[in-house]
């Protein structure tokens, strides 16, 4: 009997180590090893994203120059797909040929048989409703929003958007692949506040993938946020008008407003429609325009750099008046240029003498020759350019911003260039003075300036001494704009002694011997202006204007840069005077003008020879 | 007499065990609510008596009928009734090699229009039956090899059916039958080498040879220890076998140069120590040393054939056995099942998710959620305390059974609730054991969870007999008084 009682003894302990062991077992998965609960949530939530329609911009008159539209991806789930549907019919559709549309069925088949892929993207919404009625199994549409830019305007200013890159991803956790980026323009320097915010949607999906409902009741779903509209400060009409203008030209324009340093119009030529960038034709589009000699998707008007030429002598004569070397009334002879030692700068053919106001209204070189040595040699200053004088010009010069970038909302800004008297010591090994770069005096040489900055350059002599930071952006909805854009940026050159130059350039516009007047007088509007022919040793001279009007209480101030265009009068002038003309008047009386500008004819020996890239 | 026997024997007596009819009931109630989320639809919500819980209520309602008579029937008939059921079930298993429909691999279904039996299933009952009635006879000794051999074919001639029937799932339950003989005086050397050969079978998957030797040889010496009491022999021995093998093994490399293996070292000093012991043990007069020196050739000749014995498993059954030992992981082929029952279970916590919550089984993760993997829906929705307090109930319920064998008056009585004991433990241990991994995936079910009317009504049976029977020996106590 006793052994009895040890054997049943003996099978009560060994019933109670199984299930000792089964009790164990199960605590160390259910609560000590967590990987478990990772796993089945991976089973079972799939994350869809919801995507924000992209913010749109309107015009400083409330017009659309960037629309979101909505499109529609096709997408596919490649197990789902019965073999041997009508692929043809799904093509004829969508617009895709057959053998492009299998080998996009194939890839995403190749990258999973469960997941979602992208067949065709940004399907219209016609398209969308045959394909739903056509009930493809495997085939679905999901909603996105294509950009769309109903002005077909500036497509460098507004720029395009891409998929992101690896970089992007790299640099940003909020984008995913096959996500859509700003890529240039305003798409991109703006793309924090237009992209939005994703929503997303879990949902809990059975063993074959199918959904079957949302998690927790959709509590942790969020709802994707529309980006923001923003109000370009752009008049789109002014925009449209100034690229009709630029047309075969090679060349930019840019007006400011300059009591608020709102950009009105921001031109560069050539250009191209931006709705070139989006949809199934982009890649074609893109490579066309990247290969184009003459660089359509190069913004020349804030990424290009040149010597202004001798819309820069009114900057010298500021200067001088406010370091006292110069008097309105002080007068230089002119007869066919300034000499010096070996040094010769030449000048067109003007009457003389002539004071300060007529050498700005007929742009005598030897005039301002005599007014940088000044500067450049003063006493106070060390009487000599290399022993201060030309920093101290410089100094003066940067305080208009030049030489610098303007640190504007655009991206890409060209700094342009203004040396230090380092780069002359080192060049001339020290010895060097005011004659060795007697260029500046004249806008050439080693001066460099993007139109944007002389565009705002105008602007500060319409302001008579100050200048807001140039922005392509006026307001976005439900945020503040930079406080940047608002402070003044004041200059070392006291107002009063603008009204002298600014005398000049309203005697260059309106009155007959001035250099504007021929093709840029507009009776009323008191045009001030002042052309530029700034040397080109490969061709023909560029042609320059800058001005703004009317001369008291300044609306607009222009910029034209035109690329081989000649003298500054025959082409930049009638741009400039008709787009000043049309913003304040909203239209032009010269249509012969507009006329002579558009069939001017242009030849760029050196793009258009150049072997293609 | 006869008047007071109809009286005592009535179900009103009193003297039923309560507490087995209502953990048994507790569980079945469990069992359906749990199988209703298993194949819980959300988008079906009206009660349908064609899907599987309905099924398996319609089977509810038949057991709980059957188990109904068989408390009406007198306790006696049982013994006479034992042979006859065990030669019908029989009768119909072999019927399923002719008749038969395949289910899974198994030709084990006989079909009767609207319902599908498993006579296996019953089986169970019917061996059950039989040994009780053949070990129950007077002079029956399980030390005898007459007797032993009777057992044998008892369990033997079903069990060979089942290897017919290609339903080796069903063929291993026939091991639970070890718990009840061991209780009735079997050989415990059978046992010690059963549990040897298995820790041997799996161990050689996990460690090199050369540790199987040390551990086989290691084993013996403490078993030696324990029996004779003497520690100082052993360790003697263990050191000098170390000592010799490990110094010959560094002469033969470092000097001749000559990279053998450790193992053949060992081996060899391990064979020429036998002959030594062997003599030293006769001439101490120790008789039962040989059954050591049997244990230690025994064991070096069975890992040697391990391999063969593994090789003519089936490939699946390979698979699963690497599975579970970690020796393999393939979450995507083999290990699948395990591997999401795992995660089913796993991601319960402590408390579950909550009934009809369990994301795993309602999206369909878990293969078999119904059946064999049902105990996957326990841990998800109910959590580790849920499950816990499921395998305390079935705890509870072996604990019974084998408190109900001991008070048995008769042998008969005993043996069968044991051999119910049994039965209910391998179930549990291995249902539930292979859905955390613990235990090689064997397709067999769990009492009153899994999906199946005739598991269900099988193990209704076997449990109620085995009331009925302690009833009937609570009857014989009362009339005594």
């Amino acid at each position: 009997m006793k052994r009895d009682f040890m054997r049943q003894r003996v099978l009560l302990i060994f019933v109670g180590l199984v299930f000792a062991a089964l009790v164990a077992r199960l605590f160390h998965i259910q609560i000590v090893d967590g990987s478990y609960k990772q796993a089945a949530s991976n089973n079972t939530l799939r994350y869809e994203v919801l995507y924000p329609p992209r913010g749109e911009v309107f015009d400083r008159n409330g017009e659309y120059i960037i629309q979101s539209k909505e499109a529609y991806d096709l997408m596919v789930v490649p197990r789902d797909v019965i073999k041997g549907f009508d692929t043809v019919l799904l093509c004829r559709i969508v617009d895709v040929p057959l053998p492009r549309m299998r080998s996009q069925l194939e890839r995403a088949a190749a990258y999973s048989g469960r997941r979602p892929s992208v067949v065709v993207p940004q399907l219209s919404k016609e398209t969308k409703l045959l394909l739903d009625e056509l009930r493809l199994p495997g085939f679905y549409t999901v909603y996105r929003t294509v950009r769309s830019y109903p002005r077909k305007i500036a497509g460098n200013l507004l720029g395009f958007v891409g998929e992101v890159d690896g970089r992007d991803l790299a640099r940003d956790d909020y984008y995913r692949s096959g996500d859509y980026i700003g890529r240039t323009g305003i798409e991109q320097a703006y793309e924090h506040y237009l992209r939005g915010e994703k929503g997303v949607k879990i949902n809990m999906v059975d063993v074959g993938g199918v959904v079957q409902g949302a998690w927790q009741n959709g509590r942790l779903d969020t709802q994707a946020v529309a980006g923001r509209s923003l109000t370009a400060s752009i008049d789109a009409g002014l925009q449209a008008f100034t690229e009709e203008l630029l047309a075969g030209k090679v060349g930019a324009v840019v007006a400011i407003e300059p009591s608020t340093g709102e950009i009105l119009v921001m031109a560069s030529g050539p250009s191209y429609d931006p709705d070139e960038m989006v949809g199934r034709d982009r890649g074609t589009n893109y490579a066309r325009l990247a290969n184009d000699n003459r660089r359509p998707m190069f913004n020349r008007a804030v990424q290009s750099h040149q010597p202004p030429g001798s819309t820069f002598k009114v900057l010298n004569a500021l200067i001088g008046l406010q370091e006292g070397v110069l008097k309105p009334n002080y007068k230089y002879e002119c007869y066919g240029g300034y000499n010096s030692g070996r040094v010769h700068v030449g000048c067109h053919d003007h009457f003389s003498p002539v004071d300060l106001n007529q050498a700005i209204m007929t742009s005598c070189n030897t005039y301002f020759c005599h007014v940088l040595r000044n500067i450049m040699d003063e006493p106070e200053h060390g009487g000599s350019a290399s022993r201060g004088g030309y920093d101290h010009w410089a100094e003066h010069v940067r305080t208009f911003g030049l030489g610098r970038k303007l640190d504007s909302d655009f991206t890409g800004e060209q700094s342009g260039n203004i040396y230090g008297s380092d780069y002359y010591n080192k060049t001339y090994r020290g010895s060097w003075n005011s004659l060795t770069v007697i260029s500046l005096a004249i806008g050439q040489g080693e001066i460099l300036s993007s139109p944007l900055q002389m565009a705002n350059f105008a602007s500060t002599i319409a302001n008579r001494g100050h200048y807001f930071i140039p922005h392509v952006i006026k307001s976005i909805e439900g945020a503040e704009m930079d406080q940047k854009f608002y402070e003044p940026h004041h200059t070392d050159v006291s107002p009063e002694h603008f009204e002298a130059v600014i005398e000049g350039m309203w005697m260059a516009a309106n009155t007959e011997a001035g250099t504007v007047f021929g093709r840029g007088y507009v009776p009323g509007l008191d045009i001030c202006g002042k052309t530029g022919t700034a040397e080109n040793p490969h061709g023909q001279d560029h042609s320059v204007f800058m001005g703004f009007a009317p001369r008291n209480d300044p609306r607009i101030a222009v910029y034209v840069y035109i690329e081989n265009g000649g003298f500054g009068a025959s082409t930049a002038v009638p741009i400039g005077s008709l787009v000043i003309e049309k913003y304040l008047t909203g239209a032009t009386t010269r249509p012969d003008r507009v006329d002579y500008v558009k069939a001017r004819k242009i030849n760029y020996p050196n793009y258009d020879n150049r072997p293609a890239i | 007499m006869m008047m007071a026997r109809a009286k005592h024997s009535s179900v009103l007596h009193g003297k039923v065990d309560w507490w087995t009819i209502t953990i048994a009931l507790v569980l079945m109630a469990l069992g359906w609510v749990n199988l209703y989320a298993a194949v819980y639809d959300e988008t079906r919500t009206a009660f349908e008596f064609s899907s599987q819980y309905g099924m398996q209520l319609i089977w509810i309602g038949i057991s709980l009928a059957m188990a109904l008579v068989v408390m009406l029937v007198d306790d006696k008939y049982y013994h006479i009734l034992a042979w006859p059921i065990y030669i019908v079930v029989l009768m119909l298993m072999l019927s399923t090699l002719v008749f038969g429909i395949t289910v899974n691999g198994a030709k084990a279904w006989l079909d009767f229009g609207p319902v599908r039996l498993q006579p296996a299933e019953f089986m169970k009952w019917g061996v059950a039956l039989a040994l009780a009635r053949a070990m129950s006879v007077f002079g029956f000794s399980v030390s005898h090899p007459r007797d032993l051999f009777r057992v044998a074919l008892i369990v033997g001639l079903p069990v060979g059916v089942m290897f017919l029937q290609h339903d080796v799932g069903s063929a291993v339950v026939f091991a639970s039958f070890l718990f009840m003989l061991y209780r009735e005086g079997l050989n415990r050397w059978i046992y010690i080498v059963l549990g040897v050969v298995m820790v041997l079978f799996f161990g050689s998957f996990w460690i090199t040879d050369t540790g199987l030797v040390m551990l086989i040889v290691g084993g013996c010496a403490v078993g030696f220890g324990f029996t004779y009491r003497t520690w100082r022999a052993p360790i003697v021995y263990l050191a000098s076998v170390a000592l010799v093998s490990v110094a010959v093994w560094a002469c033969v490399t470092l000097l001749a140069g000559v990279g053998w293996r450790y193992y053949y070292f060992l081996l060899a000093t391990v064979g020429v120590s036998l002959p030594v012991c062997v003599a030293l043990a006769y001439a101490k007069r120790m008789r039962g040393f040989w059954v050591f020196v049997l244990l230690l050739v025994g064991s070096m000749v069975f890992v040697s054939t391990t391999e063969v014995v593994f090789e003519s498993l089936d490939l699946h059954q390979q698979k699963r056995i690497l599975n579970t030992l970690g020796v393999e992981s393939d979450p995507s082929h083999w290990g699948y099942n395990v591997n999401q029952s795992k995660i089913a279970i796993g991601s319960g916590g402590v408390l579950g998710k909550g009934y009809l919550e369990g994301t795993q089984t309602k999206f369909n993760f878990v293969p078999e959620q119904s059946t064999d993997f049902i105990f996957c829906t326990v841990g998800e929705e109910w959590g580790f305390v849920g499950s816990v307090v499921v395998l305390m109930l079935f705890c509870a319920l072996i604990m019974r059974l084998v408190a109900m064998g001991e008070r048995q008056q008769e042998a008969f009585g005993r043996i069968y609730c044991y051999s119910v004991a049994g039965v209910f433990l391998l179930h549990v241990l291995i249902n539930a054991g292979m859905t955390i991994g613990l235990v090689p995936v064997i397709g067999i079910p769990l009492p009153f969870f899994s999906y199946g009317g005739s598991s269900f009504l099988a193990f209704t049976l076997l449990l109620v007999v085995a009331v009925r029977l302690d009833l009937g020996s609570g009857d014989l106590a009362a009339s005594r008084e």
